[in-house]
């Protein structure tokens, strides 16, 4: 993590005195305070432990005569800081190959879907066998119903369709492989890969968020669960690649075909992944709108607005 | 008196213990002034200091945005110049150039070689009839021959004819209609609607005057009322007259090929029988429709490449031989182009079977072509000419918008 010139010299050390000293003045009792700090920050990590020590190292001058000492020696030393500072955090590379991949792909479900739709033509002489919702001979619905089509103006334009796929895989690709390389040469793997913690992380951020429970468990720059669907959503990119080469070399890449399960069993997935992508991108909306404008600003300048006092990583265990 | 002693000893530390507690009093007062003065200085510091923060986040947000809003309009032209390029085959010519870079990457790295896998015959099911261009009538298969034009001195073949376009296929009204499978929009069971793919029963159905047989292609399938103006309709008639009355080639949607053939072409005619002295083969793959169902189908028939090597192509100038070669059916409304190198693949398949029964008139009888390293729109039905040709050929499909390479 890079260090905050700020951070270091604003933030935890100077606001341990601060506190306390106008705390037994109010309360005339010493104890008070003192309890009061632990239960305040016992919600805190581990990562904050250097706070309560400070803290307690403050506590055993509570008389008045020596009030005025300590406050001048604080003014003297340490001039007001800012109580919020920018963070960087996310890198030029990854907000771009983030924004390229969002119409790329939707290009990608556009031109698939327009090709999807003529095996759902005739569908009273051949109901189409891949794409439906259903096990074994029993369906339940076929995808899609023919107001659907209608709705997105699909019907014959199977051409414009190939046309776009058989255009955007390429960028599609290219980003999809430019991002995992830049994951691996600049180290940010390890702040998407999931940890072992990581799925017992999720569980809980998902109940958090559905407000069945609270307090966040601790977390780096993405909490379990979004470890887990980051680094799910880059395998099913790579899957969609895989699924669609297979498809679109049957006979040439027979091994690949054969592997997953045959031809069928390919557009399958390859339907299903894109499915896949969907249910994600509606997660991934309503979740940056719940988190707020200055996370959504950071996707696109980079930065973030956090409080001076603690880290970025701080302040969200301690939500 | 000690009283009086103490009384003042008492009094004299009241007072001092007052003026402690006043003096400690004014103490804190001034603490609480000068924490106060602090506060607001510090708060009015911290604020500036904050809307410092918030102005260069501001500036940062701004320049992004703008780089941002670039790329969107970089993009979205992007997307315009691709989408209003002028059609390259009704396809937008960066799409179809696209398309061809992608039919020599596949064939770089795959040099369609590769064989497809072959599955026991007990997977294999009655293949589904789609599309019937070529087909509206039955062929009389004592009439039919295989055109074969650009041999090797060909000249030395006794099936040799100086104009193998005068030979006469004959035709019959359909006795059987077969599965009428044709993929429209029209359910069979609404009644009020005609089919405008069906041709049960008919020689001549509805498709043979206008209208799309198969959703590949964007139309209503309804017949045009629109008549024409009577200039169109004397010019029309008169070529009519000067073709003899001979129906016109290449009636569907896509028009006549450029490569059919001009009249006193010269060539070979062979009978079902030269084609039936080749070894026989038997071969069960997935057929693949590029509207997107496959099926395992069991073939019966004769190597191409054998054909091939029995009639080989004519040399160019250099000793090379010609790339590519063009088909297309009896009455010149579909047709094909392929390299001579897919023709030349173990796999391709000229098929006189499927499912072990001779094959029906509406899966092309008498011979229709087999090629599991291409999608279905390349396997020709009712095979009538087989050329040679050193340009890419005229593809049905291809003129529709859909990719000349087609390779799996």
């Amino acid at each position: 993590m890079p260090e905050n010139p700020m951070n270091e010299t604003g933030s935890v050390d100077p606001a341990a005195p601060d506190e306390p000293i106008t705390e037994p003045l109010v309360d005339g009792v010493d104890a008070a305070p003192e309890s009061l700090s632990i239960a305040q920050k016992e919600v805190a990590a581990d990562a904050v432990s250097a706070v309560p020590i400070s803290l307690h190292e403050a506590e055993p001058e509570p008389a008045s005569s020596s009030i005025p000492a300590t406050v001048t020696k604080v003014d003297a030393e340490e001039p007001a800081a800012a109580s919020i500072r920018l963070e960087k955090k996310h890198p030029l590379a990854i907000r771009w190959m983030h924004w390229v991949n969002f119409p790329v792909l939707f290009t990608m479900i556009w031109s698939g879907l327009l090709i999807y739709w003529n095996d759902s033509d005739n569908a009273y002489q051949h109901p189409h066998a891949v794409y439906r919702f259903g096990v074994g001979s029993l369906t339940l619905v076929r995808l899609f119903p023919p107001w659907f089509w209608k709705a997105i103006n699909a019907p014959y334009r199977v051409t414009e369709g190939l046309g776009y796929h058989f255009f955007f895989m390429w960028i599609f690709a290219i980003n999809g492989i430019l991002y995992v390389t830049y994951l691996l040469i600049s180290g940010e793997w390890r702040v998407l890969v999931p940890e072992r913690r990581s799925f017992v992380d999720a569980i809980r951020v998902t109940l958090v968020d559905l407000h069945i429970l609270k307090g966040l468990p601790p977390q780096g720059k993405y909490n379990g669960a979004q470890r887990i669907a980051y680094t799910a959503v880059v395998l099913m990119g790579l899957g969609s690649l895989v699924t669609g080469l297979s498809i679109y070399k049957p006979t040439q890449a027979h091994w690949l075909t054969t592997l997953l399960g045959g031809y069928e069993m390919a557009r399958w997935e390859h339907f299903w992944l894109t499915m896949g992508f969907c249910g994600f991108f509606v997660v991934h909306v309503v979740q940056v709108i719940l988190a707020g404008w200055n996370n959504f600003r950071s996707m696109v300048s980079g930065y973030e607005i956090v409080p001076a006092k603690a880290r970025l990583e701080e302040e969200r265990s301690a939500r | 008196m000690s009283d009086g002693r103490e009384e003042r000893k008492e009094q004299e530390e009241r007072r001092k213990w007052d003026e402690e507690k006043k003096k400690r009093e004014d103490d804190r007062e001034r603490d609480w002034e000068r924490d106060g003065d602090r506060e607001r200085r510090d708060s009015r510091a911290v604020e500036s200091l904050d809307a410092a923060v918030r102005a260069e986040s501001g500036r940062r947000t701004r320049r992004s945005f703008l780089i941002a809003a670039a790329a969107v309009a970089g993009g979205y032209s992007f997307y315009r110049w691709i989408d209003r390029s002028p059609g390259d085959q009704l396809m937008p010519h960066p799409l179809r150039e696209m398309l061809n870079f992608n039919a020599k990457v596949a064939r770089g790295v795959f040099d369609e070689r590769g064989l497809a896998p072959t599955y026991p015959v007990s997977k294999s099911m009655e293949l589904r009839t789609n599309g019937n261009y070529g087909l509206k009538m039955d062929l009389v298969p004592e009439s039919y021959r295989l055109q074969l034009v650009g041999v090797e001195n060909a000249k030395r073949y006794p099936q040799y004819v100086d104009d193998v376009t005068a030979w006469e296929y004959k035709y019959a009204v359909k006795k059987d209609p077969g599965p009428v499978e044709h993929d429209t929009k029209v359910a069979p069971k609404d009644e009020a609607k005609v089919d405008p793919n069906s041709d049960a029963g008919a020689g001549e159905g509805p498709m043979m005057e206008g209208g799309p047989a198969s959703t590949m292609v964007a139309g209503s399938g309804e017949k045009s009322e629109t008549k024409m103006p009577p200039a169109f309709e004397a010019a029309f008639a008169a070529l009519k007259k000067t073709q003899g009355n001979k129906r016109p080639r290449g009636q569907e949607e896509a028009g006549m090929s450029d490569n059919t053939l001009d009249p006193g072409t010269p060539g070979l005619l062979l009978t079902m029988g030269d084609v039936t002295a080749l070894p026989h083969h038997e071969l069960v793959t997935e057929f693949k429709c590029i509207e997107g169902w496959s099926q395992v189908v069991h073939w019966g028939g004769y190597r191409l490449a054998d054909l091939i090597a029995k009639y080989p192509p004519a040399r160019r100038a250099d000793g090379s031989l010609p790339k590519y070669v063009y088909m297309e059916t009896p009455d010149g409304d579909y047709y094909c182009g392929y390299s001579l190198l897919a023709c030349m693949h173990p796999q391709s398949l000229l098929t006189t079977e499927m499912a072990g029964r001779p094959l029906t008139q509406w899966h092309g009888a008498p011979m229709r072509l087999h090629m599991p390293i291409k999608y279905g729109y390349k396997q020709l039905k009712r095979i009538g000419l087989i050329a040679y040709t050193d340009d890419q050929p005229d593809d049905y499909w291809t003129k529709l918008g859909y990719d000349w390479y087609a390779g799996l």
